[in-house]
C-alpha cells in the first residue's frame, strides 16, 4: 500500500536549480567578483619572484628588492582582506539560498494532497526532510561555493601564466589529459560509492537506534548477541562501501598528482629551451613554473567537491520531486446543502482489478452513532477513508449534502467530516500549540472547554505550565491516553458535524479506552459518528451496528436486532459476554 | 613494529573489518580509552607515519629541486642538467603521488579501525545491557555517539600519518634553511609553532559558533521531522499555516546562526592567507637580501619561496591535529558514558542450581502461583499492577521475591532464566529485517512452525501483504505496519520463543473483537500442555483461560475460571462488568 513519492528527473532538477540561482543573480555576481579579486591578489607572489630572480641575476639594489617585497606584503594584505569579504559574502549568500530552499520544500510538503499523505506513509518524507535536506546543506553551503571559487582561481591562474608569457604557459596543458580522464573516470563512479557509504551508515544507525529503543525486548528475548551480529553485519557493509570509494581514490590520486607535477617539469624543459633561444627570460619561466605548481591546490579542491555536488543533486531531485505530486482534488465550489452523509454502491481497489470494497451502501442519519465491526482486513479502514473524503471511490459516490466529498475545498471538508485514526501525533510545542492547529483563533477558554469535554482538564491543570507546557518528543511526556485526549480535544475544536473514528481508542489500555469513550460521549453528542470499534461495548452503545465482512455490508441494524438475528455479530457478543 | 605491522594490515595496506572481537576497552578515562584504541593498531599507525613522512618530505624537497633546476639548468643554459633536474622533479612527483596514495590508504585504515572498534565496543555494550541504556540516555544520544562521535574520534588516528610527515618536514625545512642562514632557520623554527598556536586560537571561537549552529540545525531538522511525522494530523485537521510559519521562523534563526559562523569562518580563512603570507614575505625578503649579497643563488631564492609556501601544509595539519584530538577526547567522554552503564538487574555472583522443568513460578508479593501446564489469566483492575507482576515474574525488576521451584529467581543465571521465562511486555518492539528472521531470531523454527505461529496470532494479512512472504522485509520498528499488525506479529514471535513459561501482557489490546476471540482460542490450543500467563482485562481472553487469577490491590483476591468468578466473586464481576456498564 506504500507508494513512493516521485523523484525529479535531471531536466527538472536543472530547471529548478537555475530558477533558484536566478533569484540571487546580483549577490552571486558580487561573491564571484570578490573571490576573483582575492585570487588575483594571490597571483602576485610568483610574478614578483620572477621579477626578483631577474633582478638578482641582472644585479640590483636593496632599495629595488625592498620595493618588490613591499609590493608582496601589500598583495598578501590585500588578499587577506579580500578573502575575508569574499568568504563572508559567500557564506551569507549560501545560507540565504539554503534557507529559501528548505522553506520552499516544507511549504510543498505541507500542501501535499491528503490521499498521498495517507498512502505514501511518512518514512520516505521524513528521510527527505532530514537526510536529504542535510546533504543539500553541505552541497549548498560548501560544495558549490568551493567549486566556484576553485574554478575561478584555476581560470585566473592560467590567465596569469599566459599574461607572464603566453609561449611558456603552453606547457600548462601537459597535465590536462590525465586530469580530465582521471576526473571523468572518478566522477562517473564516485557518487554511487558515496551514496552506498551513506546508506550503509544510515542502516547501521537505524539498527543501533532500534536496539536501544527496544532494549527491553532485546533483553526479554535474549537477543543481545543477535543484535551485536546485526550491527557487525551493517558495519561490514559500510566497510565494503568504504573499500569501494577507497579504491576509486587509489586510482584517482596518483593519476592527478603526477599530472600536477608533470606540467612543472614540462615548463622547466620547455622554458629552458625557450630561454636558450631567447624567446623567454628566466624570470618568466620561474613565474610560470610557480603558477603551474600553484594550480594543484584549486584543481584538487575542484575534483574533491564535484562528487559532493553530484550527491547533492540526487538529494535535490528528491526534494524537487515533492513538488511534482499532482493535486488529488479540484474543488467545484459546490457547498453542501445539508449534513447527511451517504455512500452508495462504493467500490475501491488499491491494486487495479482487486477491489477491497464490493459495492457498499451506507446512509447515515444526521446525529446518529453507527458502529462498524468486522475482522481485520475486511475493508473497514478503507471505508473510513472514503467516508472521510480522503480517497474518491473507484465507482459509486460518497457525498455530504448531495456534494461529493472530493469536490469540496479542503477547508470546507474539514468542517464537514474528520477522520481520527489510531496513529496519533503530539507535536513538539505547548499543549496550546497542539490544540490550536485545529482552530487558529481559539482563545484559552475555548481550549479549556475542549479539554474539559474530553476529560483532560484535570491533568492539564496539574502540568507545570498548564496550557503552556511543552510536550512532544523531548518535552513533558504524555501517556498514550493523554495523547489520545489531546487528539480528541483537537477534534472538538475543529467541530465537524461528522466524525469517523477509525480504531481511535484501540491502542489504549482497555480500561483507559472505556474511560475515554465515556468521556467522549458528551463530545460526540449531536454529531454523526461512524466508529470503527474494537470493543464491542462501543457497538452496544451505538444507534446502529454495521458488520463489514469481505468488503461487503454483512449485517446492519440496532444491537438488539442483530443479537436477535443470530448472525456473526450475535456469536461475538455471546462470547464477549461470557454467557451471562 | 614489523611483526604487528604485518599482522594487522594486509598487502593492500587496509585491514579487514569489522573486528570479530573488538576487545575490552580501558574505561578509566577518555585519554586512556583513546590510548587503548591506539594500542590495538600500533602497526597501522607506524606504517601510516612512515608513508606520511615520505610523502611530506617529497613535497618539501620539490622547491629544492626547482631551485637547482633554475640554477644549474636555466641560468647556465645547460640543457642536459635542466633535463636531469626536470626528471628529478618528475621522479619526486611520482614518489609523492605513490607515498601519498599509500599514506591515504593507511590513514583511512587507521580511521576505520579505530572508528569501527569504538562503534563496536559502544554499540555492543548498548545491545547487551538491555533497557538500562534507555533509562539513562535518550536513543538519540546513543545513536549520535555511535554514528558521529566514534567516527569523529577516529579522525585523531587518521591524522597521525600526516602529522608525522608535517613534523618531519618542518625539521627538514628548518635544517635546510639553517644551513644557509641562521636567521632564516630560526624564523622557520620559531615561526611555525607560533603560527600553529595563533591558528588554534582563531579556530576556537569558530568551533563554539559551529557547535551552536549545529544544535540549531539539529533542532530545525527535528522540527521538520516532527511536522512531517504528524502530517496526517495537519492535513486532516488543519494547522499547516501555523506549522509552516513556525518552521520558517526557526529556519531564519538557523540562517542567522549560519551568518554568525560566517564571521569567524572567514576570519579563519583569511588568517590562513595572512599568517603563511607573512612568513612568505619575511623569508623571501631575507632570501632576496642574501641573494643580492651573492650569498645564495637565484635558484635558492626560488627554493626559499617554495619552502615558505610549502610550510602552509604542515601548519594546517598541525592546527587540524590539535582540533581532532580535542574532539576525540570530547567524543570519548560520551562513549564512556555509555560503556559505564550497568544492566538494571544484577547477575548473581554464584548462580544457584537450576530447578528442573515443571517448576512452579511464584510471585510472593501478590501470592500468585503459576500452575505448570495451564493457561492462567491474571486480571488486575489497574493496568500498572498487571505489568508490575509480569516484570517481577521475568525478573525485570527486583521489587519482591519471586521463586521458581522454590529457588529465588534473583539467584539464577539471568540468561538461562530469560530462556525459560519469556515475558512479552505491554509495548513490545519489532526490529527491521526479513520477516522470517524477525519472528524467529533464534533461527530454530521450520517454515511450518513459522506459519503456524502466524496463524495462531491471526497475522496472515501481514504475510499476504509482503510479496516475498516469509522473506519479505520489515521496516525499522515495524513502521510500515498498523498497531494491530505489529501486535499480532509480536505475539507470533513470543510463541516461537518456545518458552517453558510464557508471560504475555495485553497481547491483543489493539486488535478487533472478532480477531481477539479467534486469537484467544488459537493461543489456548497452541500452548496446550505448556505454562502460559496472560495479563489481560479482555473478557474474550479471560473466557479461554484454564484458570483466572483476580489480583486486587496487589494481592490475589480470587481464583477460578472466568465464568466461575463471574458467579462467585462480586468484586471480580464488578471489576469486569464495570467495563460492561454502558
Amino acid at each position: 500500500m506504500n507508494e513512493r513519492l516521485p523523484i525529479a528527473d535531471s531536466a527538472e532538477v536543472r530547471r529548478d536549480a537555475a530558477a533558484l540561482l536566478r533569484l540571487y543573480r546580483g549577490s552571486l555576481a558580487v561573491v564571484l567578483g570578490l573571490n576573483a579579486l582575492a585570487a588575483v591578489a594571490g597571483l602576485v607572489g610568483p610574478w614578483l619572484l620572477g621579477q626578483l630572480v631577474e633582478a638578482v641575476k641582472e644585479g640590483t639594489t636593496t632599495g629595488h628588492v625592498d620595493r618588490l617585497i613591499l609590493l608582496l606584503a601589500v598583495s598578501v594584505l590585500a588578499q587577506t582582506v579580500l578573502t575575508w569579504f569574499a568568504r563572508r559574502s559567500s557564506f551569507v549568500l549560501s545560507e540565504q539560498v539554503f534557507a529559501r530552499l528548505r522553506e520552499g520544500f516544507m511549504r510543498q510538503v505541507l500542501a501535499l494532497p491528503l490521499s498521498v499523505v495517507e498512502r505514501a506513509g511518512t518514512g520516505d518524507l521524513v528521510s527527505r526532510t532530514t537526510a536529504d535536506v542535510d546533504t543539500l546543506a553541505r552541497t549548498v553551503r560548501f560544495a558549490i561555493p568551493e567549486t566556484l571559487i576553485s574554478a575561478v582561481t584555476v581560470l585566473l591562474t592560467v590567465v596569469a601564466a599566459l599574461v607572464v608569457s603566453p609561449v611558456v604557459a603552453l606547457s600548462c596543458v601537459v597535465g590536462l589529459p590525465a586530469i580530465l580522464l582521471g576526473m571523468q573516470w572518478y566522477l562517473r563512479r564516485a557518487p554511487a560509492g558515496y551514496l552506498w557509504e551513506r546508506a550503509a551508515y544510515a542502516t547501521m544507525t537505524g539498527t543501533v537506534g532500534e536496539t536501544v529503543d527496544g532494549g527491553r525486548t532485546v533483553d526479554a528475548l535474549g537477543l543481545g548477541r543477535r543484535r551485536v551480529e546485526r550491527i557487525d553485519a551493517d558495519l561490514a557493509d559500510a566497510y565494503r562501501a568504504e573499500r569501494r570509494t577507497l579504491y576509486l581514490r587509489t586510482v584517482l590520486f596518483p593519476t592527478v598528482e603526477v599530472a600536477y607535477v608533470l606540467p612543472v617539469a614540462a615548463t622547466l624543459v620547455w622554458g629552458g629551451w625557450l630561454v636558450s633561444r631567447g624567446h623567454a627570460s628566466i624570470g618568466e619561466v620561474t613565474a610560470v613554473a610557480l603558477y603551474v605548481q600553484q594550480l594543484a591546490d584549486p584543481v584538487d579542491r575542484l575534483i574533491s567537491w564535484l562528487d559532493e555536488i553530484q550527491v547533492g543533486a540526487t538529494s535535490f531531485a528528491r526534494l524537487v520531486g515533492v513538488t511534482k505530486v499532482p493535486d488529488d482534488r479540484s474543488a467545484t465550489g459546490e457547498e453542501p446543502e445539508h449534513e447527511r452523509l451517504r455512500a452508495s454502491d462504493v467500490r475501491y481497489a488499491y491494486v487495479q482489478g482487486r477491489d477491497v470494497l464490493h459495492g457498499l451502501d451506507l446512509d447515515l442519519e444526521p446525529g446518529e452513532r453507527i458502529a462498524v465491526v468486522g475482522p481485520s482486513g475486511a475493508g473497514k479502514s478503507t471505508l473510513g477513508r472514503l467516508l472521510a473524503g480522503i480517497h474518491p471511490p473507484r465507482t459509486g459516490r460518497v457525498e455530504v449534502g448531495d456534494v461529493r466529498l472530493v469536490d469540496l475545498e479542503l477547508e470546507t471538508l474539514r468542517r464537514e467530516v474528520a477522520l481520527v485514526t489510531q496513529e496519533q501525533h503530539v507535536f513538539v510545542g505547548t499543549i496550546a500549540d497542539n490544540l490550536r492547529l485545529a482552530h487558529v483563533e481559539a482563545g484559552d477558554d475555548d481550549l479549556w472547554a475542549a479539554l474539559e469535554a474530553v476529560d483532560a482538564r484535570p491533568w492539564v491543570e496539574a502540568l507545570p505550565h498548564r496550557l503552556e507546557t511543552v510536550v512532544g518528543a523531548g518535552g513533558h511526556p504524555l501517556t498514550p491516553p493523554q495523547q489520545q485526549q489531546v487528539a480528541l480535544a483537537r477534534l472538538v475544536l475543529a467541530n465537524p458535524h461528522t466524525l469517523v473514528l477509525d480504531e481511535a481508542t484501540s491502542l489504549l489500555d482497555p480500561r483507559a479506552a472505556r474511560h475515554l469513550e465515556q468521556s467522549l460521549a458528551a463530545v460526540l453528542a449531536g454529531r454523526t459518528v461512524i466508529a470503527f470499534a474494537h470493543r464491542l461495548q462501543t457497538a452496544h452503545d451505538a444507534d446502529r451496528v454495521a458488520v463489514v465482512e469481505d468488503g461487503r455490508l454483512a449485517e446492519l441494524g440496532t444491537h438488539d436486532e442483530l443479537v436477535e438475528h443470530d448472525g456473526s455479530y450475535a456469536a461475538l457478543w455471546e462470547s464477549w459476554h461470557g454467557g451471562r | 613494529m614489523p611483526i604487528s605491522a604485518t599482522r594487522d594490515v594486509d598487502w593492500r595496506a587496509v585491514k579487514q573489518l569489522p573486528f570479530d572481537h573488538p576487545g575490552d576497552p580501558d574505561t578509566r578515562s577518555s585519554a586512556r580509552f583513546l590510548l587503548w584504541v591506539g594500542r590495538q593498531q600500533l602497526g597501522t599507525l607506524f606504517l601510516g607515519m612512515t608513508f606520511g613522512i615520505v610523502w611530506m618530505l617529497a613535497q618539501a624537497l620539490l622547491p629544492w629541486v626547482l631551485g637547482r633546476a633554475v640554477d644549474e639548468g636555466l641560468t647556465t643554459g645547460d640543457s642536459r642538467a635542466l633535463l636531469g633536474w626536470a626528471a628529478a622533479l618528475l621522479g619526486l612527483g611520482v614518489v609523492q603521488a605513490v607515498a601519498g596514495t599509500l599514506r591515504h590508504r593507511v590513514a583511512v585504515s587507521n580511521w576505520l579501525q579505530s572508528g569501527f572498534r569504538m562503534i563496536q565496543v559502544v554499540a555492543h555494550h548498548a545491545a547487551l545491557t538491555g533497557p538500562a541504556v534507555r533509562s539513562r540516555l535518550t536513543t538519540g544520544e546513543v545513536v549520535a555517539t555511535v554514528s558521529n562521535d566514534a567516527l569523529r574520534a577516529g579522525g585523531a588516528f587518521d591524522i597521525t600519518a600526516r602529522l608525522a610527515g608535517a613534523i618531519a618536514s618542518y625539521f627538514v625545512v628548518a635544517a635546510v634553511l639553517l644551513s644557509t642562514s641562521t636567521l632564516l632557520g630560526l624564523v622557520v623554527l620559531l615561526g611555525v609553532p607560533t603560527l600553529v598556536g595563533t591558528l588554534s586560537l582563531v579556530i576556537r571561537p569558530l568551533q563554539a559558533r559551529q557547535r551552536e549552529q549545529r544544535e540549531q540545525v539539529g533542532q530545525l531538522t527535528a522540527l521538520g521531522a516532527d511536522t512531517v511525522a504528524g502530517l496526517r494530523v495537519l492535513r486532516g485537521i488543519g494547522g499547516e499555516r501555523v506549522f509552516l510559519d513556525r518552521y520558517r521562523r526557526r529556519s531564519e534563526e538557523v540562517r542567522r546562526a549560519g551568518v554568525r559562523v560566517a564571521l569567524p569562518q572567514s576570519t579563519l580563512d583569511s588568517a590562513q592567507v595572512l599568517l603563511p603570507g607573512i612568513f612568505i614575505v619575511i623569508v623571501t625578503w631575507l632570501g632576496a637580501r642574501l641573494a643580492i649579497q651573492g650569498r645564495i643563488s637565484p635558484g635558492e631564492l626560488v627554493a626559499f619561496y617554495g619552502y615558505a609556501a610549502f610550510l602552509v601544509i604542515p601548519l594546517r595539519v598541525a592546527a587540524e591535529a590539535v582540533d581532532k584530538v580535542t574532539r576525540a577526547l570530547v567524543g570519548a567522554q560520551r562513549m564512556l558514558a555509555i560503556l559505564r552503564i550497568e544492566p538494571l538487574v544484577a547477575a548473581p555472583e554464584e548462580p544457584a542450581a537450576e530447578p528442573g522443568p515443571g517448576a512452579v513460578l511464584v510471585d510472593d508479593r501478590s501470592g500468585l502461583a503459576v500452575e505448570p501446564g495451564l493457561l492462567t489469566c491474571v486480571f488486575t483492575p489497574s493496568a500498572d499492577d498487571g505489568s508490575r507482576i509480569a516484570d517481577r515474574l521475568g525478573r525485570f525488576a527486583d521489587d519482591g521475591l519471586v521463586t521458581l521451584g522454590g529457588v529465588p529467581v534473583a539467584s539464577l543465571d539471568v540468561a538461562s532464566l530469560r530462556r525459560r521465562v519469556v515475558v512479552s511486555e505491554t509495548d513490545p518492539f519489532l526490529f527491521a529485517g526479513p520477516l522470517r528472521h524477525e519472528l524467529d531470531p533464534w533461527g530454530r523454527a521450520t517454515d511450518a512452525q513459522l506459519l503456524e505461529a502466524i496463524a495462531v496470532a491471526n497475522a496472515e494479512d501481514v504475510l499476504d501483504s509482503l510479496p516475498e512472504g516469509l522473506d519479505g522485509h520489515l521496516e525499522e520498528r515495524g513502521r510500515s505496519l498498523s498497531g494491530g499488525q505489529r501486535q499480532r506479529l509480536v505475539l507470533a514471535r513470543s510463541l516461537l520463543a518456545d518458552a517453558e513459561i510464557l508471560v504475555l501482557v495485553e497481547p491483543t489490546s489493539a486488535v478487533d473483537a472478532h480477531t481477539e476471540a479467534r486469537i484467544a482460542r488459537r493461543l489456548r490450543e497452541a500452548r496446550r500442555g505448556r505454562t502460559t500467563v496472560v495479563v489481560t482485562a479482555s473478557p474474550l481472553v479471560l473466557d479461554q483461560a484454564d484458570r483466572v487469577v483476580f489480583v486486587d490491590d496487589g494481592r490475589v483476591a480470587a481464583e477460578g475460571t472466568h465464568r466461575e468468578l463471574l458467579q462467585s466473586s462480586p468484586a471480580y464481576r464488578f471489576a469486569v462488568t464495570r467495563e460492561d456498564a454502558a
